[in-house]
């Protein structure tokens, strides 16, 4: 059957993205749907909704609302809140609801932005995609709102580009990320999605490179590459060795001008592992195994949404359970959230939870396997 | 680009105008796109030569599933011109505008106005705004003009005015904006009268001033513009001459 999902999750939807990319910048994000449907988008899929606080509200769309086409009630409605609270930006987004009405949400971001004067954007979302699609646009909707031209930073920069729980959680992975770059001589121009500002998001051109670590940075990046110039390399630093090339890619990028692919030289195809989840993420992790134990392994992209550039000949993508589970056949062992157990057949199953799948059901375990942290859990990797 | 909108009341003579316009654009050498955004799935026909494309809609139903390339859902017509057609959902069943911005999303998918690099794209829409579907054509990045199409007949002129109070409603939304009218005559006592006083008293233009005419029946029973059958006629001039104010407007 297409698109079924019997006994494994499903990935947190385009709407969960969008709050998630916005959390920390200090504008409102509003989402057109029905009351009490807040807590799906944060609660459940935003772990820093229990220790930070965001403007993130929904619109209490009614039957009656939806029916009439009363978008002046919801305007009125921003337009008071932010009145109150004084956003730096108004992001409205749509849930299934509207997208089936056909609401135009750009111009109600247009007519509230004149009427209040907040800069105010609309980010496409029906609910029907995954988190990478929402948190990509609205990614791609600050940057192109906020950043400005700006004087190359004097020390070697780069921007890390897609930094959401969704992908990374909370677990450090993004403090070592920028660890690892600054032992490497390398400076964090400004960093997308987690710990970053809307002053970050200004000067994003000052970078000399970008360093795309999930599929939903890679709309910024394309755009910072056509607005500014900037080119970037895609990859997560885990291993010692693969962060190695990630750096020194960085460094070959900047000086070049060119985006650099290093994916290709970097990883054994083959089918000894079979690494599910989003793509950069897992291919990151399949160049890391090739390079530190030479075992080859294969990507099976699960969300349908992820970049699929990074993706090589024995990789796959595959949304269906029905394929997902025969593929998995193929690898002796399998890297996946623990939600795909069920569906794996195969003796060697190691747990790397996803906080876009499993939520925060097995948060705790998801390790940092930035740099040589992966080594420590490397050993469990049998082939 | 010329972007441009055809509204009007059923059976006034949308299509009509609307693939005349197109054929007279195309004859004046511009590169033109015209969808029909209505379930009738009608608005082309005449520039296939009497052979329709099939509707967006038609395709998915059919389908199930997605059309991979523009070639599935269009077809190219008299003078070049790409004819789509977004159809509607099984009669009785479905939504007839969600239709539309389902058609227009895909259409977007397939990077239509990146790979035909159109001069002129025409949106023939069904008869009124009932909904945000009919609404779609004249949103931001669709057309930027909108021309009605009525003649003097009551309610023709009825529907002509619901459509500019719908437009007028939108004015804070950076929508299309009215250009003008294109009187279609149907030789009713006092026409012109009856369509100057409408449009003077909404401060409208009448674009065009488009003559009953057989030889328009004559060349659609053929499968064709009257532009196509034969571009000297009196009544294709006034067609070639809207199309030639349109451009000239495009260039300022």
């Amino acid at each position: 059957m297409n698109l079924t999902a019997r006994i494994i999750s499903v990935y947190a939807a385009d709407i969960s993205g969008v709050c998630s990319a916005l959390y920390e910048y200090g504008g409102m994000t509003v989402i057109h749907d029905a009351s009490g449907c807040n807590s799906t988008y944060t609660t459940h899929d935003e772990p820093r909704w229990y220790d930070t606080d965001s403007m993130v509200y929904i619109s209490a769309l009614t039957e009656n609302d939806a029916v009439m086409g009363n978008d002046e009630k919801f305007i009125s409605d921003l337009c008071d809140a932010a009145g109150k609270l004084r956003p730096a930006f108004i992001a409205v987004c749509g849930s299934p609801m509207p997208a089936m009405t056909g609401v135009d949400l750009e111009a109600i971001a247009f007519d509230t932005g004149n009427r209040t004067g907040i800069p105010s954007f609309a980010v496409r979302t029906n609910g029907m995609h995954s988190y990478i699609s929402g948190a990509g646009r609205a990614f791609e909707s600050i940057a192109v709102m906020f950043s400005e031209p700006a004087k190359k930073s004097d020390a070697f920069s780069v921007n890390i580009l897609g930094a959401t729980p969704l992908d990374l959680s909370l677990n450090g992975t993004l403090g070592s990320i920028k660890e690892l770059l600054r032992a490497n001589g390398i400076e964090v121009n400004a960093c997308l999605g987690m710990g970053s500002s809307l002053d970050e998001v200004k000067r994003l051109s000052a970078a000399h490179a970008d360093l795309v670590i999930s599929s939903a940075g890679k709309l910024t990046a394309e755009y910072l590459l056509k607005e500014y110039g900037i080119p970037y390399v895609i990859g997560i630093p885990f291993g010692g060795k693969f962060s190695e090339r990630l750096t020194e890619a960085l460094r070959g990028s900047a000086a070049s001008g060119k985006c650099t692919d290093i994916f290709k030289e970097c990883r054994k195809t083959g089918y000894d592992i079979a690494i599910v989840g989003e793509s950069i993420l897992s291919s990151s992790l399949a160049a890391a195994l090739s390079l530190e134990k030479d075992i080859s392994a294969r990507v099976v992209e699960s969300i349908g949404d992820s970049d699929m550039s990074v993706l090589l000949d024995t990789d796959i993508s595959a949304e269906d359970e029905d394929i997902i589970e025969k593929e998995l056949e193929r690898s002796h062992t399998v890297i996946a959230d623990p939600l795909f157990e069920p569906i794996c057949r195969k003796p060697h199953f190691i747990r790397l939870p996803h906080e876009a799948f499993s939520g925060r059901c097995f948060s705790k375990e998801i390790p940092n396997l930035i740099g040589t942290e992966l080594d420590k859990s490397i050993e469990k990797v049998k082939v | 680009m010329i972007k441009l909108a055809v509204y009007g009341k059923g059976g006034i003579g949308k299509s009509t105008c609307t693939a005349n316009l197109s054929a007279a654009l195309a004859l004046l050498g511009k590169r033109v796109i015209q969808i029909g955004c209505d379930p009738k799935a009608d608005s082309t026909i005449n520039l296939l030569g009497g052979k329709p494309v099939i509707p967006v809609m038609n395709y998915l139903r059919e389908h199930d599933d997605e059309p991979r390339s523009l070639e599935e859902i269009s077809a190219v017509g008299y003078g070049g011109i790409l004819c789509i057609e977004t159809g509607g959902p099984t009669p009785g069943l479905g939504c007839a505008g969600r239709g539309i911005i389902t058609t227009f999303g895909l259409l977007e998918e397939l990077k239509l106005f990146e790979r035909f690099k159109p001069d002129a794209v025409l949106y023939d829409v069904l008869g009124d705004v009932v909904c945000g579907g009919f609404a779609a054509p004249i949103r931001e990045g669709y057309a930027s003009k909108i021309l009605i199409v009525t003649s003097g007949e009551k309610m023709a002129l009825y529907a002509a005015n619901n459509i500019n109070s719908a437009v007028n409603n939108f004015r804070d939304r950076s929508y299309a904006k009215v250009r003008g009218i294109i009187m279609n005559r149907r030789n009713v006592d006092g026409e012109e009268e009856k369509v100057k006083s409408f449009a003077d008293k909404n401060g409208l233009e009448i674009a065009a001033d488009i003559p009953r005419s057989s030889d328009i029946t004559k060349y659609e029973d053929m499968g064709m513009t009257v532009i196509e059958g034969d571009s000297g006629l009196e009544v294709s001039k006034r067609f070639i001459s809207l199309a030639q104010m349109l451009i000239d407007e495009d260039n300022e």
